[in-house]
C-alpha cells in the first residue's frame, strides 16, 4: 500500500513560556485522510503544539513542513491560506450574527454585495453532507454547543481547510452530539482531509482515531496506530507511570457538618435552572470533590456556596448557622474560602501585591480598626505571607498586574488561606486549571494541609487523576443533579465517568 | 498593531516618578508649542497671547486671581479624582457646582427672607448645602448605574444642560433681585455670607478649604477601608464582588461625595468670586476640572496646582479678550492641547515606542 | 378650531423631521463608530466645528463650498480620534472628551468676528462687506419634490425640505444596506464584536475603525452644518447645546440600526419642536426653562428604559465597543 501524504509535519518544536517549558522538542505528523489524536493529561502542552501550527504562538525552536514544503507561520491567516483551521475550546464566534455571516466573515470570494440567498443555498447544501440540520439564517445565539460547534467546523472548511484541529471537542458536547461529531470526522478523514482531535479521554481516542500521539511535560512520548494500543497502556503512557494506588485514608470523623446545602435551586446568567435540586454535607477535615463534565451546573453550586450567587430555593448552613442568601461578606467573615479558577479574574491589576493580598481580608480586625486601615500591619504581613507562598515578586509595593500567572495563582491562594484565623471550609474551582506541574504540587498540598487542620473542603476539578488523589468523597454532577456519590474505598475512573454521562449511581453498580 | 515597519510598541513597566513628572513637564511644554501655532493659523499674535499667561503667574494680585479661579475647578477635580478612581465616570462636574451654587444662595435667601439661619451659621450652612444638593445630584445616576446598570456618561452630561437651565429658572424667575433692574441676578450676598469677609481675600480661606479636602480625599483613598473599596471597585468589578464589596452602595458613597466636592466648588464661584447668583456662571470649571484631574494623575495633592495653573489661565483668558479682542475660546483651544497632550503622555508613560531600520 | 389643531400638529411633525435630521445625520456617523467598537464622545464637538465652518465658508464662498470644507474638517477630527484610539489605543471616553472640548474652542475661536472676517477675507477677497459681520448665513434652499410635495402632510414633512434633509435619508437607507448587505458591514461589524477573531480571519481591524471613524467625524461636521445652515442659520456660540451627545443615546435606541435611527432622530426632534412651539403657544410662559430641558429629560428617560432588563435583552451592544485592539 502506497503511503498517504504528509500533510503536517512539525519537527522538534520548543516553546517556552515564563516558569514553563510548554513544549520541549515536540515532534508531531499528520497524514492525509487520518483522525489523529493528540493525547496528554491537561498541561501536557498539546494545544501550545496546535496553537503553533494555527499561528497563535511562533515556536522558539523547530520546523514545520505542511504538504512537504517548509513553513513560516506568523498568525492564523497564514494558516488558514496554509489550509489548517482550527476549532478552540472557547468557540470565537459572533452569537448576535447568522450562521451564513459566521463563515463567510473575512472571505474573500463572496463579492463587495453579499447575495445571501445564494450562500445560504451553498452552505445548506454543505450542512445536508454532513448530516447535521443546523440553518444558515439562524442566529448563533440561538444554537446549542453540539451546532456552535458544527459552524465553526464550516467555518474553516469553508475556508478550504484540509488540515482540520479540534481542540478538546466533545468537553462541551452532549453523548448523543459526541457520536455526530465522531461521524463528521470520520467522513470527512475518508474525503483526503486530516483531522487532529486534541483530547485527554482514552475511550473517545479509541473510538475515533486513526493513529495516537502521546503527549507528557511537553514532550511527545510516542505515536502509533490506534488498534495497535489500549486504554490502559495509554494511560501509563499519559501519566508516565502506573496509575498509583491510592493511599488508604482513615474516613473523615463524621459528627456535625461544617457546611449543609438542602433543596438548592440555582439560576445561571440566563435565568435558566442551572442547579436543580441539590443537597450535600461537608465535614470537617474532609475534601468532597466534585466531578462532571463542564456546565453541569457546579459553577453556580459552589458559587451560591461562597455567597456570590442567590439561590432560588434550599437552604445553606455553615456550623449550623442559616447564610442562605446572606451577601458574600458575611461568608468571608463567618470563614468561607474561595479559590477561584482564572484567578487573573479576580486581582486588582493595578494594585500592590499587598493590596491584593488583603482583598478580602481587609475588614478583619489585624488590618483595620474602624474605618481606618494599618498599612503597616498590612505591609509587614504581607512581606511574610510573599515569603511564606514563594510569590515571586520584587516587593509587597509591586502592581500585582506584573506577576506571572502561577504566581498570581498563589497569591490568591495566600489571600484565601490567611482569609482569618478561623477558616472553616475552602471551595476550590479548578484550582490547579493552567498551572504548571510544581505550582499544581503547591497548590494540591496546601489543600491537604488545610484538610489536615480540620478544614472542609469542596473541591470541582476536570481533571479525575487530581480528584482521585486528594477527594476523601466524590460526587458527580449531572444535568444540574448529583447523580452519584462514591466513597475513597469505591474511587473507579470508570464508574464516574460513566455517571458523567449521567447514568446513576445505582445503575452503574449493577 | 499595524505600523509602518520597523515601528513597534511595547508595554513598559512601571517608570520612576522623576521620569513621569519631567515627561509632563514636557508635553506641557509642547503644547504650548501647538497651541502657538493653532493661535498663529489663525491670525493670533501667539507671542503676545502666550506671554499674558506666563504673567498672571508673575504678579501676586492676578496670581490671587488665578488661586479664585482654580478653587470651583479644584474642588470639582477632588471630586472627580474620588468618581474616577472608582471608575464611575462622571462628566456632570458642571452641573453639580450649579447645583452648588443653587444650593448655597438659597441659604442666603433663607437666610435674608425668612432670617431661619443666624448670621455666625450662614456660611457653614451655605457648606453643607452645597454639599448635599451637588452630592444628591450626582447620586442620581450613580443610583442608575448601581441599580439598572445605566453607563452613567450621557445621564451626568445631560443633567449639566438640565442644572444650567434650572439657575436660569431661578434667576429670571423667583429669585431674582426686586431691586435689580430685571436683569436676571439673585440679590447680592451680605459681606457675612461672602468668603472674603474672612483672611481679607477669598483665595486665602479657597485654598485653605482645598488643602483640607486634599488631606481627606487622601486620606479617605488612601487610609479608609471605603477608600480602598472604591479603589477595587474602579479596578475590576467582578473582583471586587467576590472580595465581598457591596457595588451598589460603593458606587452610591463614591458618587454623592464626588458631586458633593464639585458643589462645594459651586459655593466658592458664589460666596467667593461672584458674590450673587447670575445665570451661566460657570464658563466650563465642570468640564476644565475633568482635565485638571487627569493633568494631576488623580493625586489630590498635585490637584491644587494644577487647578490654580488652569485658573491662572482663565485670568490670562480674561485679559487677552479685553487687550487682544480674541474670544474666550482661545483659552478652551489652549486647555484641550494640553488635555491632548497630557493623555499622549500617558500614553508615551505606558509603552516604548521605537524605531528600528 | 379642529383646523387650527390639525395645522399645528402639521408644523410640529414637520418641525420634528427638521430638527430631527441634526440627530439623524450624527447618529448616523456614531453608529459606524460603534459597530466597528469605537465609542465617539467627540460627536459633539465634531458637530459644532461642523456648524462653525459652515457658518464662514458659506459667507465666503456659498453653500457648495461649505459642505466640501465641512466634510474635510470632520475627516480631521475624525483621524484625530481614531490615531489617539486606535493607533494609541489611548482611553475613548478621555479623547472623546478632549475632542469635544477641543471642538467647543475651535468653534468658538472661528464663530469670533474679527477671526471669521480674517478667515473669509483669505478664501474670498471679494467677499461682500456684509457677509463678514453678519452672525447669520443663507439658509439651505428647499427643494420641493413636483407632486410628492402636495400629499398632506407627508408632503410637508418629507418633500418640501432642503438638500441635507434628503440626503440623510438616502445615507440612513445607503448605509443600512452597506452594514447589513455588503462584505465590508460584515466585516465592520464582526470588527465591532470580536476584534481578534476578525483580525485571524484576514480583516484589517485597524483599517476598518479609522475608516468608520473617519464616517462618523464627516457625519458629525455634517450634522452641525444642518443645524446652522438647514435649520437655525443664526450664529450663537455653543450652539449644539448637547445635540451631540443627545445623538449618542439616540444611538442606542436605534439598537445601531441606520433605519431605526431615522425613528429615534425624528423623535428627539419632534420633542425639539414640540418644546419650541409649545414655547410660541405661550404654554409656560413662566418657565420656558422647564421645557428646554425636555430633550435632556427625555433622552435619560430614555437611557433609563432602554436599561430594563427585558428590553437589554434584545438589544446586543457590540461586544468590544470602548476596548482598544492590540495583537500582543
Amino acid at each position: 500500500m502506497e503511503s498517504p501524504e504528509k500533510l503536517v509535519e512539525m519537527r522538534s518544536i520548543t516553546k517556552r513560556f515564563p516558569g514553563v517549558l510548554a513544549n520541549d522538542s515536540a515532534s508531531f505528523t499528520l497524514l492525509r485522510g487520518e483522525v489523529h489524536a493528540l493525547l496528554g493529561e491537561n498541561g501536557a502542552g498539546k494545544t501550545t503544539l496546535m496553537n503553533i501550527l494555527y499561528g497563535l504562538y511562533t515556536p522558539d525552536a523547530g520546523e514545520i513542513f505542511v504538504r512537504g514544503r517548509r513553513v513560516q507561520i506568523r498568525g492564523p491567516k497564514d494558516a488558514i491560506s496554509l489550509g489548517i483551521g482550527m476549532v478552540h475550546q472557547q468557540f470565537r464566534l459572533i452569537p448576535t450574527h447568522t450562521v451564513a455571516e459566521n463563515i463567510i466573515v473575512g472571505a474573500r470570494d463572496v463579492g463587495f454585495v453579499l447575495r445571501f440567498g445564494r450562500i445560504n443555498e451553498r452552505l445548506s447544501e454543505l450542512i445536508k453532507y454532513y448530516g447535521w440540520s443546523i440553518s444558515p439564517t439562524s442566529k448563533v445565539w440561538q444554537l446549542t454547543a453540539g451546532e456552535k460547534q458544527q459552524v465553526e467546523i464550516l467555518k474553516a472548511l469553508y475556508r478550504g481547510a484540509e488540515i482540520l484541529i479540534l481542540d478538546e471537542p466533545t468537553s462541551v458536547l452532549t453523548p448523543q452530539e459526541t457520536v455526530v461529531l465522531f461521524q463528521t470526522l470520520r467522513k470527512m478523514a475518508s474525503q483526503g482531509l486530516g483531522v487532529v482531535l486534541i483530547s485527554h479521554k482514552l475511550d473517545e481516542v479509541m473510538a475515533v482515531s486513526d493513529r495516537v500521539t502521546v503527549m507528557r511535560r511537553g514532550r511527545t512520548i510516542v505515536t502509533k496506530p490506534t488498534r495497535e494500543t489500549n486504554q490502559r497502556e495509554l494511560a501509563f503512557l499519559m501519566v508516565g507511570r502506573e496509575l498509583s494506588e491510592l493511599e488508604a485514608r482513615p474516613m473523615a470523623a463524621g459528627g456535625k457538618p461544617v457546611l449543609e446545602a438542602s433543596g438548592l435551586q440555582i439560576l445561571d446568567d440566563k435565568g435558566l435552572l442551572a442547579v436543580k435540586n441539590i443537597s450535600l454535607r461537608l465535614f470537617r477535615g474532609e475534601i468532597l470533590g466534585v466531578a462532571g463534565v463542564s456546565g453541569n451546573g457546579q459553577e453556580e453550586l459552589i458559587e451560591a456556596l461562597v455567597g456570590l450567587r442567590k439561590v432560588r430555593a434550599g437552604k445553606i448552613l455553615l456550623d449550623g448557622v442559616e447564610m442562605t442568601n446572606r451577601p458574600s461578606a458575611d461568608f468571608i467573615r463567618e470563614g468561607v474560602a474561595y479559590i477561584p479558577a482564572e484567578s487573573l479574574r479576580y486581582t486588582a491589576a493595578d494594585m500592590t501585591v499587598a493590596e491584593n493580598i488583603i482583598l478580602k481580608s481587609y475588614r478583619n480586625r489585624r488590618f483595620s480598626k474602624r474605618i481606618f486601615i494599618n498599612w503597616k500591619t498590612v505591609y509587614d504581613e504581607a512581606g511574610k505571607i510573599i515569603k511564606d507562598f514563594n510569590i515571586v515578586t520584587p516587593s509587597p509595593f509591586s502592581k500585582a498586574g506584573n506577576l506571572s500567572g502561577g504566581n498570581i495563582q498563589r497569591l490568591v491562594i495566600a489571600r484565601e488561606l490567611n482569609l482569618q484565623d478561623n477558616i472553616k471550609v475552602i471551595v476550590a474551582a479548578y484550582p490547579s486549571k493552567g498551572l504548571d506541574v510544581a505550582s499544581t504540587e503547591f497548590v494540591q498540598r496546601k489543600l491537604v494541609e488545610a484538610r489536615e487542620k480540620g478544614v472542609g473542603i469542596i473541591l470541582l476539578s476536570e481533571d479525575l487523576e487530581e480528584l482521585f488523589l486528594l477527594s476523601d468523597r466524590i460526587i458527580v454532577m449531572y444535568r444540574g443533579e448529583i447523580v452519584g456519590e462514591l466513597p475513597r474505598q469505591q474511587f473507579d475512573l470508570e464508574k464516574v465517568g460513566l455517571m458523567m454521562t449521567g447514568v446513576k449511581g445505582a445503575e452503574v453498580k449493577a | 498593531m499595524r505600523l509602518p515597519r520597523g515601528i513597534r510598541i511595547e508595554r513598559r513597566l512601571e517608570l520612576p516618578r522623576r521620569t513621569s513628572a519631567a515627561l509632563s513637564a514636557v508635553f506641557i511644554l509642547l503644547s504650548f508649542l501647538v497651541a502657538s501655532a493653532v493661535f498663529e493659523m489663525m491670525g493670533v499674535n501667539s507671542v503676545r497671547t502666550l506671554s499674558t499667561v506666563v504673567s498672571v503667574f508673575l504678579s501676586p494680585p492676578s496670581l490671587l486671581q488665578a488661586v479664585q479661579r482654580g478653587l470651583p475647578i479644584g474642588l470639582a477635580a477632588l471630586g472627580l479624582s474620588i468618581a474616577f478612581r472608582m471608575n464611575f465616570w462622571n462628566i456632570g462636574a458642571e452641573g453639580q457646582i450649579y447645583m452648588g451654587m443653587f444650593a448655597a444662595t438659597g441659604m442666603v435667601l433663607i437666610h435674608a427672607y425668612y432670617g431661619l439661619i443666624p448670621e455666625p451659621l450662614l456660611m457653614l450652612s451655605m457648606v453643607l448645602a452645597a454639599f448635599i444638593v451637588g452630592g444628591a445630584y450626582c447620586l442620581l445616576p450613580g443610583f442608575l448605574r448601581g441599580r439598572l446598570d445605566v453607563n452613567e456618561i450621557l445621564p451626568t452630561l445631560m443633567l449639566n444642560y438640565v442644572a444650567t437651565l434650572f439657575v436660569d429658572f431661578l434667576v429670571y424667575g423667583p429669585w431674582r433681585d426686586p431691586q435689580g433692574f430685571s436683569f436676571p441676578l439673585s440679590i447680592p450676598f451680605p459681606q457675612y455670607a461672602r468668603m472674603d469677609s474672612f483672611l481679607g481675600h477669598s483665595s486665602y480661606l479657597g485654598l485653605l478649604i482645598m488643602v483640607v479636602i486634599a488631606f481627606l480625599v487622601y486620606g479617605l483613598m488612601q487610609r479608609t477601608t471605603l477608600g480602598f473599596e472604591m479603589r477595587v471597585v474602579g479596578q475590576n468589578l467582578e473582583a471586587a464582588r467576590y472580595a465581598g464589596i457591596s457595588i451598589f452602595r460603593t458606587l452610591l458613597i463614591g458618587s454623592f461625595i464626588a458631586g458633593g466636592l464639585a458643589g462645594i466648588g459651586g459655593f466658592t464661584l458664589v460666596s467667593g468670586l461672584i458674590g450673587r447668583l447670575r445665570p451661566r456662571a460657570s464658563p466650563g470649571y465642570g468640564y476644565t476640572a475633568i482635565i485638571v484631574a487627569f493633568l494631576a494623575g488623580l493625586n489630590p495633592w498635585l490637584i491644587i496646582p494644577a487647578a490654580v495653573f488652569f485658573g491662572g489661565l482663565l485670568v490670562a483668558g480674561e485679559t487677552i479678550q479685553a487687550a487682544l479682542n480674541l474670544p474666550f475660546a482661545a483659552v478652551q483651544v489652549f486647555q484641550a492641547i494640553i488635555f491632548i497632550m497630557i493623555i499622549v503622555a500617558e500614553f508615551i508613560k505606558r509603552y516604548r515606542v521605537s524605531i528600528r531600520i | 378650531m379642529s383646523l387650527v389643531a390639525v395645522e399645528w400638529i402639521e408644523s410640529v411633525l414637520i418641525g420634528a423631521v427638521q430638527a430631527g435630521t441634526v440627530f439623524l445625520i450624527a447618529s448616523l456617523g456614531e453608529i459606524y463608530a460603534e459597530r466597528s467598537g469605537v465609542l465617539n464622545l467627540g460627536m459633539e464637538g465634531m458637530m459644532i466645528v461642523g456648524a462653525a465652518v459652515s457658518f464662514i465658508v458659506t459667507n465666503a464662498l456659498g453653500h457648495g463650498y461649505a459642505i466640501l470644507a465641512v466634510l474635510l474638517a470632520g475627516l480631521l477630527l475624525g483621524l484625530a480620534h481614531s490615531f489617539l484610539t486606535v493607533s494609541l489605543r489611548l482611553n475613548q471616553i478621555v479623547v472623546g472628551l478632549a475632542i469635544t472640548i477641543l471642538g467647543l474652542g475651535l468653534g468658538g475661536l472661528l464663530g469670533n468676528a474679527a477671526i471669521r472676517r480674517g478667515i473669509i477675507l483669505f478664501l474670498n477677497p471679494e467677499a461682500p462687506e456684509r457677509n463678514l459681520i453678519v452672525q447669520e448665513a443663507e439658509k439651505l434652499p428647499d427643494i420641493p419634490i413636483p407632486f410628492l410635495r402636495d400629499i398632506p402632510v407627508l408632503g410637508g414633512m418629507f418633500f418640501r425640505q432642503n438638500g441635507l434633509v434628503y440626503l440623510s435619508l438616502i445615507l440612513a437607507i445607503v448605509m443600512w444596506f452597506i452594514l447589513f448587505k455588503t462584505r465590508f458591514g460584515l466585516s465592520l461589524r464582526s470588527v465591532g464584536e470580536n476584534p481578534a477573531m476578525s483580525d485571524a480571519m484576514g480583516i484589517n481591524v485597524f483599517r476598518i475603525r479609522y475608516i468608520s471613524m473617519v464616517v462618523c467625524g464627516m457625519l458629525g461636521a455634517l450634522a452641525g452644518s444642518y443645524l446652522f445652515i438647514g435649520y437655525q442659520p443664526f450664529w450663537v456660540e455653543g450652539m449644539t447645546q448637547g445635540r451631540g451627545f443627545i445623538a449618542l443615546a439616540l444611538v442606542i435606541l436605534a439598537t445601531w440600526n441606520p433605519l431605526r435611527a431615522i425613528l429615534g432622530a425624528y423623535l428627539f426632534g419632534g420633542v425639539e419642536a414640540l418644546q419650541f412651539r409649545l414655547q410660541v403657544l405661550g404654554v409656560a410662559a413662566q418657565l420656558p426653562q422647564f421645557l428646554l430641558m425636555l430633550p435632556y429629560i427625555v433622552t435619560i428617560a430614555t437611557l433609563v428604559l432602554l436599561s430594563l432588563e427585558s428590553v437589554r435583552k434584545r438589544i446586543g451592544v457590540p461586544a468590544s465597543l470602548g476596548k482598544p485592539y492590540s495583537r500582543e
